[in-house]
C-alpha cells in the first residue's frame, strides 16, 4: 500500500495517487458511485494557493462525499434509480464550506439506498466490501465513506448520521466517525432521510482530521433555521487527551443489549480512559429499550413526508417504482402511521418518548462528562448472509439511535478487535459540548 | 330558510422576497421560472430558511386588525401533504393559528394563518411556473357568522378594505382567493373551492342557495361535500364526497422551528400600525362634523383617507371638502377605473384647487375639470387651469354673447320655456355652459337668461 497522508506529498500528486488506487482497487469494494471530474484540476488550484502562501485550513485535504449530499455538477443519487440522473445543481453548505477551506472532493460514495439502512447492502449500485473485515459488511448507511477511509481512497468523508449512519459504519470499518450536535452542522443541501434526526459529520483515520474538518463545517448558517447561533471554539486547538478530574458514565443497559465479546472490548477500551485519568462510574439509562421503536416511528413519518416530492413529475421516477424494498417499507409504514386516524396513537405518542429519552439522557449527562459504551451490540454479518427480518436489522441501531432522538454529539473511535473485526467504542456528551466528547476519543486513540 | 355561510381566505403578502428563501415575488413580470431557486422548486436536500420576517409582521399585523389575540405559545408550522403538479415538494407549509378569536363588522374571525403559495399549473400545457411557489400567504377562516350573499359580499368588501389599509398585500389587488362553507338551516354543510374574487364568491353563493332549496324542494338531502366554482359557467361542481376527503397527513415540520412572537414585538407592531377603517370612520364623524355617507366614501381607501385629512387642515373647511372628495373626486376615480392611490392625486393639489374655486376663479365644473386632468397626467394645479383656460368668465358681455348665441340656436327651448316649461331652462343653461366650457357660474347664466327671455 502506498503511504499518503495529508499535507506531506505535493497536492496533485497525491489526488492522482487516490484516483489511481481509487480506480484500481474500488471495483471489488464498490465504496465509490462516482469520481470527481474537476478533482485534478481542483488540487493544481489548491497547490498555487499553498505555494502562494493563502491555501485554507483543508488545503490538501481530499473528502468523499456520501451521496445524499449535494456538490454541484456530480451527481446525488442517494444510492437509489430514483435520483440515478439527479446531478446536484447547488451545492451544499458543508461543500461551499470545504472548498472554501480548499478541501478538494474526491466524488460520491455509496450508501444504503436512501440512508435507509445499517449494512451498507441496500444501494441500488450494490454493497459495498468491508476492507477491514474481508467477507463482512461494512456498516452504514454512510458505508462508502467510512469504506473509502478505511481502504485508503481519501484523507477524510462526509457521511450523515440520522441514527448512527455514520458511527455504525466507522466501529465496523477502524475508523474515526462523529455525528454532531443537532444544529451544530448545517443540513442545506443533505437529502433528507428524518429531519429532525440527522446531522452531516466527518469520518477520518485519526481524531485530529475528524476534528478539524468538523471544525470547518460546524457553524450557524443563515439559510438553515435548525442551525444554532453560538459561537464554538476551535476543536483541533483545544483536543487533549488529558482527562484528569473527569467522570466518564457507562451504562449498565448497554451489556444486556450487548454480545459479551464486544463489552470485554469495550471495558478495555474504559481502562484507558481511566489511565488517562478519568473516573468510571455507573449510569442507568432504563429507558433504552423505548428508543428503538420511538426512533423508527419518528423516521417513518418523516421519511414519508420527505419522499412526496419523487412523484414521478420531476426526477424521472416515482419513488414507490423503483426504489428498494427496506425504502419501500418505511414509506408504506409512514403513509399508513401518518394518517388522520393514527396519527395520536404513533407519531405523538413517539414523540412523548423522545422526550423522555432525551431527559434521561441529560439528567445522566449532568453527572458525568461524556457517556462511553459500545457503539453497535453485534459484530457485522457475513455479506450474503441475507437478513430479512427487518427488526433484526433494525436491532443494530439500538445504542446508537438514543443519541439522535436527544440531539447530543457522539463520535467513534476503534479500541480493538474481534477475530479481526473492528470494535468501536461510541462516545456520548452534552449538547454542544463536542471538544470533550473528541478529547475522550483521542485520549483512546493516544493509548 | 336560514342560511350559514363562512370564508377561508387567501391574500398574497407584499413582500420583497418568498417566504422561504430569497427568491423575488414579482412573478407577474418575468418570465415563468425565472424568480425561483432550489428552495422554492424543492430540490432534494434544499431546505426552508428561517422564515421571512416581514410575512410574520405582516401576518401579525393583519391579525391585530381585524382585532385577533395574537397566539403566544411556540407557533408550529405543519406539512399539509397533497399530491399535485403545482407542489414542488409534495406539500405545503402552512402555520398554525398566529391570531384567533378576531372580529369584523360582526363576523368572527376564526383564526389566521401565514402560509406559502403553490407554483402555477397550466393543466392544458402540462407546464408549472414555479415563480409563485414560495409567495407567502396570509389565510383569514371566519366564523359561519353570515347569513345572504349580499352579507357575505359586504363582510368581503370590508375585509379587503382592511387588508388594503395595512400596505401590507398587492396593492393592485386581485390576487384574493377563497373557500366558503355554505348550509342551509337544517343541511349538511358544502364546501366551494376556487373562488377569486367577491363578485365571484357572491354568484357561487347566489348559485348554490338556488341550488340546495332545489334539492330540497325535490326531497333530495343536501350530501356533505367539497365542489368547485366554475366562474366561467356559473356554477358549482362536485368535486369530492366526505368519504373521499383527502387526508393531509400534517406533521410539524422538522426543518422549521416553530414561531415564537413576544409582547414587544405585539408592542411595536401596533405602534406603528395604522387605524382601522371603522374607527377611521366614526373618528371622521366626529372630528370633521361628516354625515356617516361622506365619512365612508372617504374612508373606503386609506390614501384617500389621508389626503382627506391633509386638504382638512390646509384648506380648513372639512364639510366642503368631503362633498367635493365623495361627489367630483370618487366620480371622476370611478370613470377612470383608478384607485386614489393609482391616480396620483393629492392633497395639496385639492386643497388649492378648492381654495382656488372659493375664490371665484374657478367654477365647480372647471374644478373638476382640473381632477380629470390630473388623473391623466399629474401637474401643477394653476399651470393647468390657465393651460386649459379654466379660468372663470366674469365679464358680463362675453356671457351675454353667449346667452345670446345660444337662444338663437335653440329656438325650439326658447319657445317651450315660454309655453310654461320650466326644465327647458336647465336644457338652456347645459347648452351655455357647453359652450363656455364650464368657464361660466351657472347662477350668473341662470339670472342671464332669466333677464333676457322675461
Ligand atoms: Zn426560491
Amino acid at each position: 500500500m502506498v503511504e499518503v497522508t495529508a499535507l506531506t506529498d505535493e497536492v496533485q500528486e497525491k489526488v492522482a495517487k487516490y484516483l489511481d488506487r481509487a480506480r484500481r482497487e474500488d471495483g471489488d469494494i464498490n465504496a465509490l458511485i462516482e469520481l470527481n471530474p474537476g478533482a485534478e484540476q481542483a488540487a493544481k488550484e489548491v497547490e498555487k494557493k499553498i505555494d502562494s502562501g493563502k491555501g485554507g485550513r483543508l488545503a490538501g485535504y481530499v473528502v468523499a462525499v456520501k451521496s445524499n449530499i449535494n456538490v454541484m455538477g456530480l451527481r446525488a443519487t442517494c444510492a437509489s434509480k430514483t435520483l440515478e440522473n439527479y446531478v446536484s445543481p447547488y451545492d451544499a453548505t458543508v461543500i461551499q464550506r470545504i472548498k472554501k477551506e480548499d478541501g478538494i472532493i474526491l466524488g460520491m460514495t455509496n450508501m444504503d439506498e436512501f440512508a435507509c439502512g445499517s449494512s451498507g447492502e441496500t444501494s441500488y449500485f450494490g454493497e459495498t466490501q468491508n476492507p477491514r473485515a474481508k467477507g463482512r459488511i461494512p456498516g452504514g448507511s454512510s458505508s462508502g465513506s467510512a469504506v473509502a477511509v478505511a481502504a485508503g481512497f481519501c484523507d477524510v468523508a462526509l457521511g450523515s448520521d440520522t441514527g448512527g449512519s455514520i458511527r455504525n459504519p466507522a466501529s465496523h470499518c477502524g475508523v474515526v466517525g462523529f455525528k454532531p450536535s443537532y444544529g451544530r452542522v448545517s443540513r442545506y443541501g443533505l437529502i433528507d432521510l428524518a429531519m429532525s434526526l440527522e446531522q452531516i459529520g466527518p469520518f477520518a483515520n485519526n481524531v485530529r482530521d475528524a476534528a478539524l474538518l468538523l471544525e470547518v463545517i460546524a457553524g450557524h448558517d443563515p439559510k438553515e433555521g435548525t442551525t444554532i447561533k453560538d459561537q464554538f471554539q476551535g476543536y483541533t486547538d483545544n483536543l487533549s487527551a488529558d482527562l484528569d478530574g473527569w467522570k466518564i458514565g457507562f451504562a449498565r443497559e448497554f451489556e444486556e443489549f450487548t454480545e459479551p465479546a464486544i463489552v470485554r472490548v469495550i471495558k478495555r477500551g474504559l481502562d484507558r480512559l481511566s489511565s488517562n485519568g478519568a473516573e468510571v462510574v455507573e449510569i442507568a439509562l432504563p429507558n433504552l429499550d423505548k428508543a428503538l421503536p420511538t426512533y423508527y416511528l419518528t423516521v417513518f413519518v418523516e421519511f414519508f413526508s420527505a419522499t412526496r416530492k419523487y412523484d414521478g413529475r420531476r426526477y424521472g421516477y416515482k419513488i414507490e417504482d423503483v426504489c428498494g424494498r427496506e425504502v419501500l417499507r418505511r414509506i408504506m409504514l409512514g403513509r399508513y402511521i401518518s394518517q388522520k386516524e393514527y396519527s395520536g396513537r404513533y407519531y405523538k405518542k413517539a414523540l412523548q418518548f423522545r422526550s423522555l429519552i432525551k431527559r434521561e439522557l441529560l439528567h445522566a449527562l449532568e453527572a458525568v462528562d461524556v457517556i462511553a459504551g459500545p457503539t453497535v451490540p453485534k459484530l457485522p454479518h457475513m455479506l450474503g448472509e441475507k437478513i430479512e427480518d427487518p427488526l433484526v436489522m433494525y436491532g443494530y441501531d439500538v445504542l446508537t439511535v438514543p443519541t439522535n432522538l436527544a440531539g447530543i454529539p457522539a463520535g467513534v473511535v476503534n479500541v480493538g478487535r474481534i477475530k479481526g473485526v473492528p470494535v468501536g467504542m461510541q462516545i456520548q456528551g452534552r449538547p454542544l459540548d463536542e471538544q470533550k466528547v473528541l478529547n475522550a476519543m483521542h485520549a483512546l486513540e493516544k493509548d | 330558510m336560514k342560511v350559514i355561510i363562512g370564508f377561508e381566505i387567501h391574500e398574497q403578502l407584499a413582500t420583497k422576497t418568498k417566504l422561504y428563501c430569497d427568491s423575488p415575488t414579482n412573478y407577474r413580470e418575468v418570465e415563468p421560472n425565472t424568480n425561483v431557486c432550489e428552495v422554492c422548486t424543492g430540490m432534494p436536500g434544499a431546505k426552508p430558511y428561517p422564515m421571512n420576517q416581514d410575512a410574520i409582521d405582516a401576518a401579525i399585523e393583519i391579525a391585530l386588525m381585524l382585532n385577533c389575540e395574537i397566539v403566544r405559545d411556540p407557533i408550529y408550522i405543519q406539512r399539509k401533504h397533497y399530491d399535485y403538479p403545482d407542489l414542488p415538494s409534495g406539500y405545503q407549509r402552512t402555520s398554525l393559528p398566529i391570531g384567533i378569536k378576531g372580529e369584523l363588522n360582526g363576523v368572527g374571525i376564526w383564526e389566521v394563518h401565514l402560509e406559502e403559495d403553490p407554483g402555477k399549473y397550466d393543466p392544458l400545457s402540462g407546464k408549472v411556473d414555479y415563480n409563485r411557489s414560495g409567495v407567502p400567504l396570509v389565510e383569514i377562516v371566519t366564523a359561519p357568522d353570515m347569513h345572504s350573499p349580499e352579507e357575505a359580499r359586504s363582510f368581503l368588501r370590508e375585509l379587503t378594505k382592511v387588508l388594503h389599509y395595512t400596505g401590507k398585500v398587492r396593492p393592485e389587488g386581485g390576487t384574493m382567493r377563497m373557500d366558503t362553507n355554505i348550509s342551509l338551516e337544517g343541511g349538511a354543510r358544502v364546501e366551494i373551492k376556487n373562488i377569486n374574487s367577491v363578485k365571484g364568491a357572491y354568484r357561487a353563493l347566489k348559485f348554490e342557495i338556488a341550488r340546495q332549496k332545489n334539492l330540497r324542494k325535490r326531497g333530495i338531502i343536501v350530501k356533505r361535500e367539497t365542489r368547485a366554482f366554475l366562474e366561467t359557467q356559473m356554477i358549482t361542481r362536485s368535486m369530492r364526497t366526505k368519504e373521499t376527503a383527502e387526508d393531509y397527513r400534517y406533521i410539524p415540520d422538522p426543518d422549521i422551528p416553530p414561531l415564537l412572537i413576544t409582547e414587544e414585538k405585539i408592542k411595536q407592531i401596533k405602534s406603528l400600525m395604522p387605524e382601522a377603517p371603522h374607527l377611521k370612520l366614526s373618528r371622521f364623524m366626529e372630528q370633521y362634523g361628516l354625515s356617516r355617507d361622506d365619512a365612508w366614501a372617504i374612508t373606503s381607501e386609506i390614501d384617500m383617507a389621508d389626503a382627506f385629512e391633509e386638504v382638512a387642515k390646509l384648506y380648513g373647511k372639512p364639510g366642503p371638502a368631503a362633498s367635493f372628495f365623495r361627489h367630483i373626486v370618487k366620480k371622476v376615480l370611478g370613470y377612470n377605473d383608478l384607485s386614489f392611490r393609482e391616480s396620483g392625486l393629492s392633497g395639496k393639489a385639492i386643497a388649492e384647487l378648492l381654495s382656488l374655486r372659493d375664490s371665484g376663479k374657478i367654477t365647480d365644473a372647471g374644478a373638476e375639470q382640473v381632477v380629470r386632468t390630473l388623473v391623466k397626467q399629474p401637474g401643477d394645479v394653476r399651470r393647468i387651469i390657465e393651460k386649459k383656460r379654466l379660468i372663470r368668465i366674469d365679464e358680463d358681455h362675453v356671457l351675454e354673447k353667449a346667452v345670446k348665441e345660444v337662444l338663437e340656436e335653440n329656438p325650439g327651448a326658447v319657445k317651450d320655456y315660454k309655453s310654461g316649461k320650466a326644465e327647458a331652462m336647465n336644457f338652456i343653461i347645459g347648452k351655455v355652459m357647453a359652450k363656455t366650457r364650464g368657464r361660466a357660474d351657472p347662477k350668473v347664466v341662470r339670472k342671464l337668461l332669466i333677464k333676457e327671455l322675461g
